[in-house]
């Protein structure tokens, strides 16, 4: 039941707003990339090898010589972000689709990432795919460890937002307030709302959460607000806001009435407590919607290369219905609300001084500017 | 000048002589390098080492070098905070408090559970260890629920008779409150151990000199068991000062911020910045090291203050409450009616609602064991259980059979370089769990054997992360045994393993069965470097529950909670009655 | 049946404790050069104050402690020899096959009587290990030697004080060892338990005839039980004889403090021959004997054990030898004797008389001194 009505009410504008800085940057300019990991030395590999070979192939043509191809190989190794019943219902899907058992990888991304960098630096090849955050998708890019193996056909139908040069988006995590129905009759229209002082003490921060945090800032930014404009905003956020860790426990207080208003949970954690019957909402939506993007791509070092084409093209084609289902918002789908994306790269280059930013701006005090937005 | 020498207790001579418990000379030690007892005292001193130097070499190369050789910038990063000055205050006034409370909740449990006659032995004791089983997630949730100014259940009790909200958990004494009863098991478990071994004659005597019950525990009791008392105060401070569940959940909402977050936020972003976690880590080394120091020169060799079980008559046996016993009794159930029946109800309440709500009759109308089934039809579930079964276990096993020893080298032996065993079996209690995890992959990664991805890599990481408490227990019983009771086996012709084995084992027996249930039950909930180290099929439990927490159902996780405080609530009461079985045992 | 030679063993120079003791001192010797024989069938007993190095001289002879140097050997076999550069021989303790009772009893509180007793057959190296049976009957044996086979079956520490001390005993004697260590087992009981143990185990190491080493600093213990004392101090012997010729002839003034009192006179010898000795004191001649003959004009000092000392109020006349004169300061009865304090001179002098002569104080008396009893300590 709630598949349609998440979907149907959730389609791209065509205009949807890009703060994206030119879309994908410029990754190998990238100075950060220290070390040379894995097999750039040594040419490429066997899997990079096929992948160029596939990637002349579309349409029916190349599913079948994937599955052909998939058959003589080992299974399937996925280190994944994705919740549990998100990856459940993805493998399950698959394995039905072409009798392959994924094995996963669950963790948090920054532990997905860890996990990558550790084992290809030890040249150990433990996952053939990883999907998950786009901030630790950049930093692999950057490590120059994955190949784009997406079928070009279906990357084109991915938003601008979710194209980059070595991964491409599955999925987008949707940042929108959410609030509890029996506390807030009024609820925010626009983000600026949530500087309104009628919601001091109602209000909770997530403590993790700068990189809503920075495509908010920069959304305003390129709306034509002046930096101090956009401070006294989050000045007046702040002021009288609680700080609270991790989003269900976000949403499980907010139903509990320990306060009325969520700055930036995930939509579809609330949408799931509002299934299960508790007082929550988050529609209609705030514009535009912070959205993050979650990928995937291929490892260059995949012991299984055909079958990890295999699972992105079909993760990109059929699984995209499968994650609807379990309450993600498919990167390919049409979303009717106003989109915005986090760029990736930028979280990657300035993450951390956004984070410490965001840390500093505890209830009280002003948040320092910003960094100068890089052009 | 003669006759009135026959002191029983300690003589001037035993305490000047500086090596008289020696339980062997120094040359045999190293005459007979062949021996089995110079195999287990160099391979577990190896063991010690490796397991303390992989993720402490791993921390520091991370935060004193960089690609370019030595760097120091990691200190300016992780210090040079306008707000570091304020953070340590909340931290220390944070973790002194805890401490405090937790010593003086558990050393209370402790004594009345073993040294007085309680009723429902076993069940105290299970009951006692209940805040460590539930996860702190839980816990501190279950407090919200409870002593929320907003919605806290306690508050719209008592708001008829004390006002509105008296309680307000948000607050550094609700975090002290919390952490405090939350670690308060460390130190039950540790000072249970050192009153099993302790002989009432001890206490009978002040008593009969005329000491009240009060001067009696304050002079004779606390004084000696003093070694555990450090070392519990030595655990939660630093367990405290790392702890971030509590403080992130409860004081953040009014920006009471402690240095852990510091080390949360540079772990979090990328790349990551194990040199400022490692900077931080360095402080809560230094205070590990002094603490190490300062408890082994208290209970050092050579002091015969501590040795409790000596070979006379030394009888296990409960005191009599007298006329406190109605006030005892009612103290215990209303001390387990707040800190575990509520939480507990909190939860169980929690679990069989599909969303949380504030009590009503519309909410008892809509229970369900939905969460439940949930939790059965997990994929893992099973497997994850299995697999933290086995880790508990073999990791507890492990930890208690290599400190057993290890407190020997400590306590007992003349081995030059002894108190480096101990430093080094107390490092990885300051070493930030993902650090742990990375370390022990980096390693694992390279080394010829197929450990990474089995879970062995797990078993590791566990015994590597549980070898401070381990530790803690075993010494602190060491320090109880009196040395004549292990020279005179010598004297029999017993070896040193047959010793070791036959008389000291049984009689560590006590610390040994503590430290078994305390890492039995905490692997369940290791988290940290489980979630880097783990791979499809060894899934453990406290997987499940972070993908519970992250992602899904704060309800669900109430179930897998209460469904885990029964399982090790009942593996808890196992443990305790074989314990009880073996060694010292009470009339 | 038992030897050491040149035994030193120090505490504090070593390496070791280097940190806190090497500022204030080199090495503390614990032993000093200690020599002496046990013979077979003997009771032999060390005996000092605190500190003095009776237990580290046994704990050495136990191994629990390693000598600096010296040799110890028991019977032909060698349990430790070292000259302090060449070869170190040094038996474990577990192989050398000594009996040892400890001041605490060392009871192990996780066993039973039985378990106790039995454990040092069943730690045995397998070859040399009895059988359950053999072991069964060896225990019950010994158990039944020290009157407790009804307690056999019982947890250790359940036992009364003097049972648990037969325990110790018991669990020392069942290997049947060439020689048995006591160290102090006496002292952790009450005065009449002790009295009575004591002679319990006089007729125990009389009957079983087993050479031992006792440790102690009960001088009456001492007395009572032993074949041959050697009194230490310092880390050193100072005198080692049977308990008679010590208690009569101590050898210096700290052996005839240490055992029992005494009084201390102080004087010059005037004449000597054949051991007849002739002192000069301030209160005047005394005639005395003694094995060690003194050149004439050695400073001495002459001690008399107060039961050497009689009382009367009437003098044996003008000339009588070895007669003082002095006046009672203050007595003391002790139901088995009366001490008296008679002012002599500038001296007190302590008298234990017969409990049928009482004088109270302020009474003038004669003081008349047995010369086969005072004996001579000479002033280095």
């Amino acid at each position: 039941m709630r598949k349609p009505r998440t979907l149907a009410r959730t389609a791209l504008a065509a205009g949807a707003v890009m703060v994206l800085a030119a879309c994908g940057g410029n990754p190998t300019a990238s100075p950060a990339a220290g070390d040379a990991v894995g097999t750039e030395a040594s040419g490429p590999t066997e899997a990079e090898q096929l992948y160029e070979e596939i990637a002349g192939l579309s349409g029916q043509e190349r599913r079948d010589r994937l599955v052909e191809l998939a058959a003589e190989e080992n299974g399937l190794n996925l280190y994944t972000s994705m919740n549990a019943d998100m990856v459940d219902a993805v493998t399950e899907a698959f394995e039905d689709e072409f009798d392959i058992e994924p094995s996963v990888y669950r963790a948090g991304s920054e532990t997905v990432l860890q996990r990558v960098l550790q084992e290809q630096d030890a040249g150990f090849p433990g996952n053939d795919v990883v999907e998950t955050n786009a901030t630790e998708l950049m930093a692999l890019q950057q490590e120059d460890v994955m190949a784009q193996c997406a079928s070009p056909e279906r990357i084109q139908e991915v938003p601008e937002a979710g194209q980059y040069e070595d991964w491409v988006a599955t999925r987008f995590n949707l940042f929108a307030p959410s609030w509890n129905t029996d506390i807030i009759s009024d609820p925010p229209e626009v983000w600026e709302d949530l500087a309104d002082p009628k919601y001091d003490g109602q209000l909770a921060l997530e403590l993790g959460d700068y990189d809503w945090y920075m495509a908010l800032t920069n959304y305003w930014l390129d709306q034509g607000k002046t930096q101090e404009e956009v401070d006294q905003l989050w000045a007046d956020i702040v002021d009288g806001a609680k700080v609270v860790k991790g989003h269900t426990v976000m949403a499980e207080l907010m139903s509990a009435g320990q306060y009325g208003l969520a700055s930036s949970n995930y939509t579809y954690i609330v949408e799931a407590a509002k299934a299960a019957g508790a007082p929550l909402e988050t529609q209609p939506y705030v514009n535009p919607i912070i959205a993050r993007p979650n990928g995937g791509s291929c490892m260059k070092t995949a012991e299984n290369p055909a079958t990890a084409m295999l699972f992105m093209d079909w993760l990109l084609t059929e699984g995209q219905e499968v994650l609807a289902a379990a309450e993600a918002t498919p990167s390919t789908a049409e979303v009717e609300a106003e989109l915005i994306a986090v760029d990736g790269q930028k979280l990657l280059d300035e993450g951390s001084e956004w984070s410490q930013r965001y840390d500093a701006g505890e209830p009280g005090r002003p948040l320092p500017a910003p960094p100068q937005t890089k052009e | 000048m003669t006759a009135n020498l026959a002191d029983p207790a300690v003589t001037p001579e035993e305490l000047r002589r500086p090596d008289d418990d020696t339980p062997e000379p120094r040359a045999a030690r190293w005459r007979w390098p062949l021996t089995p007892k110079m195999f287990i005292v160099a391979g577990v001193a190896a063991a010690i080492g490796y397991l303390a130097l992989v993720p402490l070499g791993y921390l520091i190369w991370g935060t004193f070098f960089d690609a370019q050789g030595l760097d120091l910038g990691s200190f300016q990063r992780a210090y040079g905070d306008g707000r570091m000055g304020e953070l340590w205050g909340n931290s220390l006034a944070f973790a002194g408090g805890a401490a405090l409370l937790s010593i003086t909740v558990g050393t209370t449990l402790a004594y009345l559970n073993v040294r007085t006659a309680v009723p429902f032995k076993a069940l105290f004791f299970a009951a006692s260890i209940v805040p460590l089983i539930v996860p702190g997630i839980l816990y501190t949730v279950s407090w919200i629920f409870l002593a929320s100014p907003q919605i806290g259940l306690l508050n719209a009790f008592l708001e008829p008779i004390f006002g509105a909200a008296p309680f307000n958990i948000f607050t550094i004494w609700g975090m002290i409150w919390v952490e405090g009863l939350h670690s308060s098991p460390i130190v039950f478990l540790l000072m249970v151990a050192a009153f099993r071994s302790m002989d009432p004659s001890l206490e009978e005597s002040a008593l009969m000199s005329g000491a009240s019950r009060m001067q009696t525990l304050r002079k004779v009791t606390l004084p000696l068991v003093r070694p555990a008392l450090l070392s519990s105060i030595l655990v939660i401070l630093i367990t405290s000062l790392e702890s971030f569940e509590v403080p992130a959940l409860l004081g953040l909402q009014n920006g009471i911020y402690v240095f852990t977050s510091r080390i949360y936020f540079v772990l979090r972003s990328y790349p990551q910045d194990l040199g400022a976690a490692g900077a931080l880590a360095v402080s809560l080394l230094a205070v590990a090291v002094i603490g190490v120091a300062v408890t082994r020169l208290l209970a050092g060799k050579g002091s015969k203050t501590y040795q409790t079980v000596t070979g006379k008559g030394f009888r296990p046996r409960p005191l009599d409450l007298g006329k406190w016993k109605p006030v005892v009794g009612v103290g215990i159930l209303f001390y387990f009616f707040v800190t575990v029946v509520g939480p507990l109800l909190v939860l169980l309440y929690a679990a069989l609602l599909p969303f949380y709500q504030a009590p009503s009759w519309e909410a008892f109308a809509s229970f369900t064991f939905d969460n439940f089934a949930q939790v059965f039809e997990m994929n893992s579930a099973a497997r994850a259980l299995k697999n933290s079964l086995i880790l508990g276990l073999s990791s507890a096993a492990i930890v208690m059979s290599l400190m057993a020893v290890a407190a020997w080298i400590s306590v007992r032996s003349t081995i030059p370089g002894r108190g480096i065993v101990e430093q080094l079996s107390f490092v990885p209690l300051v070493i930030p769990g993902i650090v742990l995890g990375l370390s022990i992959s980096f390693v694992y990664l390279r080394f010829p054997l197929p450990i990474y991805g089995t879970i062995l890599i797990l078993l590791i990481a566990y015994c590597t992360k549980y070898m401070p408490y381990g530790m803690r227990y075993a010494s602190t019983s060491m320090t109880q045994i009196s040395a004549e009771l292990e020279e005179s086996a010598m004297v029999s012709g017993a070896s040193w393993w047959t010793t070791f084995r036959r008389v000291l084992l049984p009689l560590l027996s006590p610390g040994i069965t503590a430290g078994f249930i305390y890492i039995l039950v905490v692997s369940f909930r290791e988290l940290s470097s489980s979630i880097l180290l783990y791979s499809p099929g060894n899934e453990v439990l406290s997987i499940l529950i972070w993908e519970q927490f992250e992602n899904g159902s704060f309800n669900v996780l109430a179930a897998i909670g209460v469904l885990m405080v029964l399982a090790l609530m009942f593996m808890v009461t196992v443990a305790y009655k074989l314990g009880a079985k073996v060694g010292l045992r009470e009339d | 049946m038992l030897r050491i030679d040149n035994l030193v063993k120090s505490f504090g120079g070593e390496k070791s404790r280097g940190k806190k003791n090497a500022a204030s001192n080199a090495a503390v010797f614990a032993v000093n050069n200690v020599t002496f024989e046990v013979k077979e069938g003997e009771l032999f007993t060390l005996l000092g104050p605190s500190g003095c190095g009776k237990t580290t001289t046994l704990r050495s002879i136990a191994g629990l402690e390693k000598p600096d140097s010296g040799t110890i050997a028991v019977g032909d076999r060698v349990m430790f020899s070292s000259s302090g550069n060449g070869r170190t021989v040094n038996m474990p303790a577990n192989k050398r096959g000594l009996g040892m009772v400890f001041q605490s009893y060392a009871i192990w509180p996780h066993m039973t009587v039985f378990d106790n007793v039995a454990f040092p057959l069943q730690v045995r190296q397998r070859s040399e290990r009895p059988s359950k049976k053999v072991i069964a009957e060896k225990v019950e044996r010994v158990l039944a030697t020290m009157q407790l086979s009804e307690q056999s079956g019982r947890q250790a520490t359940k036992l009364s004080g003097g049972q648990q001390q037969r325990l110790a005993l018991a669990r020392a004697l069942v290997i049947e060892p060439p020689l048995l260590l006591l160290d102090e087992p006496l002292s952790n009981l009450d005065a009449k338990l002790r009295e009575s143990l004591r002679y319990e185990l006089k007729r125990l190491q009389r009957e079983l005839g087993i050479t031992s080493v006792y440790v102690t600093h009960d001088q009456v213990e001492a007395l009572a039980l032993s074949t041959q004392i050697a009194v230490m101090e310092r880390g050193g012997v100072v005198q080692l004889g049977k308990p008679r010729d010590i208690y009569e002839q101590p050898a210096n003034k700290f052996v005839a403090e240490f055992i029992g009192t005494s009084n201390f006179i102080p004087g010059t010898v005037a004449s000597q021959r054949a051991g007849r000795h002739c002192v000069e004191t301030s209160n005047g001649i005394l005639y005395l004997e003694s094995a060690s003959q003194l050149p004439v004009g050695s400073e001495v000092v002459v001690s008399i054990r107060p039961e050497a000392v009689e009382l009367s109020t009437t003098s044996r006349g003008e000339q009588a030898a070895n007669e003082w004169q002095g006046k009672v300061v203050t007595r003391a009865f002790l139901g088995d004797a009366v001490d008296h304090v008679v002012a002599v001179g500038e001296h007190e002098v302590r008298a234990r008389v017969n409990p049928s002569v009482s004088i109270e104080s302020g009474t003038p008396v004669y003081l008349q001194l047995d010369p086969s009893k005072i004996s001579l300590v000479p002033v280095n």
